[in-house]
């Protein structure tokens, strides 16, 4: 079959109303869904997936990609307004996005937001369809020594959102992989840190220590200082982001597509250390490093291109190898099963239809998030005008509903309240979150490709340096660490007038 | 006795009358799904909602309780009011894999009353198409060698043990220490680890390996059921001399805390035969490569009681026992 026979076979298959009226219902459902904090991508793709059972396979699987795309955007949206991120992978997006809110320019960071998740979304899309192939056999060769050495690297990020003072961000990370040794224990199956309540054996629930950390405090800092607010202009305002500013963001917002792409493509990572990696890249190399954290379009684009990079490109290991690369997307394979669909090479050949179709339809989702996406800015904006007194309670009934609904179970309320009071002592303490999050990501993954390839190995730690890829990431990060010493020796010399305005 | 207490009495007489009288259900049934939404408890908890809910006639309300391997909605279910309103997903690694291998699980079988089971996977091994194992025999014969290396989706998980028990069926000494165990964390994650290169040998539902094998990208060479499972070019463990294997099985079933009265029970047998006898149900089921056998509740209860047994013995035998 030719290339051109493929797209016909695809167009017949999603050229009919109800296929494009699923993505659109699909995409519209996921922003709505990503905005609720709490709810999360995750969750909303869950609970689309029983509705796509009657459907044809092409318009149910469409409808769920439609959820996944429009949710990792639309977690932006809250991530900027009310500082809790959407769903996880927009938690780097609160770093700049928030305090363009404050300043009043929550419109900008928005349409920055939907612009970059657009861009990367067509990066993402194009590179599934050209480069599947290749990709896929790329993210073949990652075992547990080459993902052990792309988190070591990915832990250099914590210096990237430390903020003013790498020894706080250190601090936070500490206190982030610790938590996240909580749980059962990869190989031997043990308990750890769980005192004997079954609640703590699964470790404790990421969106709730996400939701405590970050929207908790703002909450408690109302309750402590009513008043703090008043006079502070938080208008929307009429601001929208300029083609200039765009312009200017473009080469950040190329990058963490590629970052995205790249990080999406190989099993098991996801959406978030992307978002940060991309964010961190941004921040290394842009002209504005000082003003990133405080308010800088620029991070909003890099890190919204490093998430919405990922969506795309996820879909590579699950079509070319049938293997799912996040949670949301082994609810999407769950899908193609229940359809009869077995992704992998042989899909390539016996549904290639199907394939195409699926390609048409990515590519119109992205159209579809676009002026999705826009409805809803224009929508939520307004959230940024409630004053403060009313959005503050709404938004800890819309915490512990999420939080609740994640898992059925009012533990985990209970851990976004503990973890709302350390998040408000790190607040008060000038401590950032971020790498505590990064950290409470990563290290899991960290630790247990460690002792995979130990297992492996029989032990023997030259495994860690097998290979090309391996020694790729040792190098960059070597690259990092001493770009990184090298910059706070030199901020030392300077004087302590430099880097002396801890900023909470 | 006045008039206006006599009125009273009947009324409350009345009243207990109809309460006692009242059928089961008169309320939406609460279902846990103890695993994350898109698995294979899920998706088979969902494709079978459809019919149940046709035939209990009342709502039924499905909800994930996620976390540690099934044990944190197993224990929701456990702790809740055995009155039939609470019921659970149970699964084989939660209810005879993880109770035969961790003994710091805060529920045993004794916790639970099964008041069916619907859904038999057969078990496949497999390997890597590029792997130059080619046989179970080459399978041992690198075990015994020591450089035999196996994933899961996880320790005290279905493939975990399930491994472990078809080598030492084959005869291989210390069958839990000799051959490496890499753990992953899920399942899709232990399939990838066998494309990768990773691990050499996984042994888990054939559902989950089907695609897989049907792309070409994985070699199966052995299922556990009597019959040979359709897509899969592999003989069953009888066919290899090892009928015993044919214990190694992957089922879903439906349970309530332990004190569910009998009633309840015979109901949930009634609305089972109903919701099993759907074509469509059925056929969704058998395309995903399960076998529908509806288990009345005694015979459930003996079902996982056996299973659990063997299980049992295995891991006390190879001391695969997780004390911690």
């Amino acid at each position: 079959m030719s290339f051109v026979d493929s797209i016909a076979a695809g167009l017949s298959l999603v050229g009919n109303i109800e296929a494009f009226l699923a993505l659109f219902l699909g995409v519209a459902i996921g922003v709505i869904g990503g905005a609720i904090p709490g709810m999360s991508a995750t969750m909303a793709v869950a609970l689309t997936l029983p509705f796509t059972f009657a459907m044809q396979p092409i318009t149910g699987i469409l409808l769920l990609l439609g959820v996944y795309k429009g949710g990792i955007f639309g977690g932006a949206i809250p991530a900027i307004l009310i500082k809790t991120p959407g769903t996880p992978a927009s938690s780097a997006t609160i770093l700049d996005g928030y305090p363009m809110a404050e300043k009043g320019e929550a419109g900008r960071a928005l349409g920055m937001a939907l612009w970059a998740s657009c861009t990367a979304d067509v990066i993402s899309n194009l590179s599934l369809i050209l480069f599947a192939g290749w990709l896929a056999s790329f993210a073949l060769s990652f075992g547990p020594p080459e993902f052990f050495t792309l988190i070591l690297f990915s832990l250099t990020i914590i210096a990237g959102v430390s903020g003013e003072s790498l020894l706080r961000g250190a601090l936070s990370a500490l206190l982030g992989l610790l938590l996240a040794t909580i749980g059962l224990d990869l190989v031997y199956g043990t308990n750890r840190f769980t005192f004997g309540d079954p609640n703590m054996m699964g470790g404790l629930n990421f969106i709730a220590v996400l939701i405590g950390l970050f929207a908790i405090p703002e909450i408690l800092a109302m309750v402590w200082h009513p008043t703090a607010h008043v006079g502070k202009a938080r208008r929307l305002g009429k601001n929208w982001v300029s083609f200039a500013e765009y312009r200017r963001s473009f080469k950040s917002i190329v990058r963490g597509s590629f970052i995205g792409v790249f990080l999406g493509s190989i099993p098991g990572i996801g959406a978030a250390p992307s978002a940060f990696l991309s964010y961190s890249e941004a921040r290394r190399t842009s002209k504005n490093r000082e003003n990133f954290g405080k308010g800088e379009i620029e991070g909003v684009a890099a890190s919204e291109a490093g998430n919405n990079g990922v969506a795309g490109a996820t879909l590579i290991p699950l079509l070319a190898l049938g293997v799912p690369g996040d949670v949301i997307t082994a609810i999407i394979i769950g899908a193609f099963m229940i359809h009869g669909l077995q992704p992998g090479p042989m899909m390539f050949i016996l549904n290639v239809d199907i394939i195409y179709g699926l390609f048409i339809g990515l590519i119109v989702s992205s159209v579809f998030l676009f002026v999705i996406g826009s409805v809803a800015i224009r929508g939520f904006k307004y959230v940024a005008d409630v004053p403060k007194r009313i959005l503050i309670p709404a938004v800890l009934v819309l915490c512990i509903y999420g939080v609740f609904a994640v898992n059925n179970n009012i533990f985990d309320v209970g851990v976004m309240f503990v973890m709302g009071w350390v998040g408000f002592l790190m607040m008060r303490f000038h401590i950032p979150a971020a790498p505590f999050l990064i950290a409470f990501i990563l290290g899991p993954l960290l630790e247990d490709n460690f002792r995979q390839s130990m297992l492996m190995s029989g032990s023997d730690p030259s495994i860690l340096v097998r290979g090309p890829i391996t020694w790729f990431f040792w190098a960059m990060t070597f690259v990092t660490i001493i770009a990184i010493v090298r910059a706070g020796v030199r901020a030392v010399r300077t004087g302590p007038a430099f880097g002396q305005k801890p900023e909470g | 006795m006045t008039f206006k207490t006599l009125g009273a009495i009947c009324a409350l007489s009345l009243g207990l009358a109809g309460a006692a009288m009242a059928e089961y259900p008169e309320r939406p049934i609460n279902m846990v799904i103890p695993y994350g939404a898109g698995g294979a408890t899920d998706i088979s908890a969902r494709t079978i909602a459809e019919p149940l809910g046709a035939a209990v006639g009342k709502p039924l309300v499905m909800a994930n309780v996620t976390g540690a391997g099934g044990a944190t909605g197993s224990v929701a279910v456990q702790n809740a009011n055995a009155d039939g309103y609470t019921m659970l997903f149970a699964r084989v690694g939660s209810h005879s894999v993880n109770p035969a291998m961790k003994a710091t699980l805060p529920y045993t079988l004794e916790d639970f009353r099964f008041v069916t089971v619907y859904e038999i996977n057969p078990f496949a091994c497999v390997v890597s198409a590029n792997s130059d194992l080619a046989s179970m025999e080459d399978v041992l014969a690198r075990a015994q060698a020591g450089e035999l290396s196996f994933s899961s989706s996880g320790v005290g998980s279905g493939p975990h043990l399930a491994a472990a028990m078809v080598l030492d069926a084959f005869g291989l000494e210390d069958a839990a220490n000799a051959a490496t165990h890499i753990p992953q964390q899920g399942g899709g994650a232990a399939a990838t680890a066998v494309l990768n290169g990773t691990a050499d040998f996984l042994c888990t539902n054939s559902s989950a390996l089907a695609g897989f094998v049907a792309n070409g990208q994985m070699r199966a060479l052995m299922v556990t059921t009597a019959e040979p499972v359709a897509g899969f070019d592999a003989p069953t463990a009888a066919s290899l001399g090892h009928p015993e294997l044919e214990q190694m099985v992957g089922w879903t079933g439906i349970a309530g805390p332990a004190g569910l009265p009998d009633d309840v029970a015979a109901k949930w047998a009634e609305w089972m035969e109903a919701a099993a006898a759907d074509a469509d149900f059925v056929e969704k089921m058998e395309a995903r490569g399960s076998i529908i056998r509806v288990m009345a509740p005694e015979e459930a209860n003996d079902f996982i009681q056996t299973q659990y047994e063997t299980f049992r013995k295995l891991v006390d035998d190879l001391g695969m026992r997780i004390e911690g």
